[in-house]
């Protein structure tokens, strides 16, 4: 089946279509995205030089498409897929390894990625998420006081430091473990060796029992 | 045609809401209820639908195949949420009109799109949909949202229409319909006959024009019917999409 043209009759897609799943995911990632713009810093960011192109992404997750479609500095989210610029089809998974643009060959090689249309479309909007930068603490202090922010910052950066230190507690962890410890543990092929060694005592007893029950009956 | 429709055509009487009144007569009627409610139009329709009119609107718009440069009628397009979607989807190339019987809500759908930003390809026309000012062929895909019951002849009006449609162009009506399951139905008319006025009246300061809202939703063409009405007006491919169980129905055809 042509992947741009998703299977509308399947059960899924008529439950989908009924409440509207489309529409409601389409409706929640147009107003995050558009509020991630609004909030951001960075002065490398511009959607001038892709205002009125088109962007669809299908998902391996999802059984509908999701058009991206610049306006104005703004970006438009719907579920169109008709006369994109550029089209790329692949999973959840392998978009998140698309940061890095030397992947895009390989991952079209592997198979992981399907790319119609020109290619610097969906590069220049991998740039922008990319280069988008927000002032998290200036916009959490208009709501909740400098203080608190403040508070809340010295509260995360003191839990983000905690986490790293147990991350690279596990990960010095596992590697001594790796390095020394599994030096101790038992192979398969000694194990395999004591066990024939069991094996061997054990035959032996039996004849050496053998041998007794013959000497006693003389 | 649903037989009280018909009845009412011979005599050329109609319906508003409830009441039956002469054909002359509805039009202006229907202008008094849209000057007396365009002002809160938008936060009532938030309101009475949860904000899932949103999503009913964002349907049709994925419904709607729309591509840069095609020119758009959003016809009885009221505060404009089509047509300001529609304007970011046909680009500098396309056009959209945005076309209404009544000044007022032309005016808040107006001043709305404009405080968006939203000037570079809108055109505004105060137009009835039976008689549509515009030359035959014109336009790739029309839009009818929550308009076509509040039409006093809806055969001249999807004549009209399928008229200024271009071969190969898409109509879309977006209208309240039959809900498909019998609770829903008994849950829905105590909604809109209990609730719906008092919303009105509290917010709109006008129960009676929600009165008439709930009364004009029942007396409109169910689903299968409308879908006749509009092969008969010549469209083809016509089908249609239930929405909230039917609460509301996306009704699709062609013309070739």
């Amino acid at each position: 089946m042509d992947k741009l043209a998703p299977n509308t009759s399947s059960l899924g897609n008529i439950v989908a279509d009924q409440l509207m799943l489309k529409q409601a995911l389409a409706l929640i990632l147009e107003k995050i995205i558009n509020k991630a713009l609004s909030l951001n810093i960075s002065n490398n960011t511009n959607l001038t030089s892709i205002d009125n192109k088109r962007l669809t992404v299908i998902l391996d997750e999802l059984t509908f498409p999701l058009s991206f479609t610049v306006y104005q500095q703004q970006i438009l989210v719907t579920s169109l897929a008709e006369q994109s610029d550029c089209s790329v089809i692949t999973s959840l998974k392998t978009l998140k390894a698309l940061k890095k643009d030397q992947q895009l060959t390989e991952l079209i090689k592997q198979d992981k990625l399907d790319i119609n249309g020109d290619i610097k479309i969906a590069q220049q909007f991998s740039n922008i998420a990319q280069t988008l930068e927000i002032d998290w603490q200036s916009e959490l202090a208009k709501y909740i006081g400098d203080f608190a922010t403040y508070k809340l910052g010295r509260i995360a950066q003191s839990l983000t430091k905690k986490f790293t230190f147990l991350k690279e507690q596990v990960q010095a962890d596992s590697s001594e473990y790796i390095v020394h410890e599994q030096k101790l543990v038992v192979t398969k092929n000694q194990l395999d060796n004591f066990y024939q060694q069991v094996e061997q005592i054990n035959n032996q007893t039996d004849a050496l029992m053998q041998r007794l029950n013959a000497l006693t009956k003389k | 045609m649903s037989a009280p429709e018909q009845q009412t055509n011979q005599d050329n009487s109609t319906h508003f809401g409830f009441k039956t009144v002469d054909k002359n007569e509805k039009a202006s009627m229907v202008a008094n209820v849209f000057h007396s409610v365009a002002k809160q139009y938008d936060i009532m329709n938030d309101l009475m639908s949860f904000g899932v009119h949103r999503l009913w609107k964002r349907f049709t718009i994925d419904a709607s195949g729309v591509r840069p440069g095609n020119k758009v009628l959003d016809l009885a397009g009221g505060t404009g949420d089509l047509t300001a979607k529609f304007s970011k989807l046909v680009g500098k190339e396309g056009k959209v009109i945005l076309a209404d019987i009544n000044s007022s809500m032309l005016n808040v759908g107006r001043d709305k799109l404009r405080d968006k930003g939203l000037v570079q390809n809108i055109e505004y026309v105060q137009a009835n949909a039976e008689y549509l000012p515009f030359e035959d062929n014109t336009f790739d895909i029309i839009t009818i949202a929550f308009g076509l019951r509040n039409v006093t002849d809806k055969d001249k009006a999807l004549a009209s229409m399928y008229r200024v449609l271009k071969p190969g162009g898409r109509l879309l009506v977006l209208e309240f319909s039959k809900p498909e399951h019998e609770l829903l139905n008994k849950a829905y008319d105590f909604y809109s006959f209990n609730i719906l006025p008092k919303m009105g009246e509290l917010v709109a300061k006008d129960g009676d024009s929600y009165q008439y809202l709930a009364e004009s939703i029942r007396m409109h063409p169910d689903q299968e019917t409308l879908k006749t009405m509009m092969t008969n007006a010549g469209f083809e491919q016509t089908n249609y999409h239930n929405l909230t169980g039917g609460v509301v129905a996306l009704h699709k055809g062609y013309k070739f």
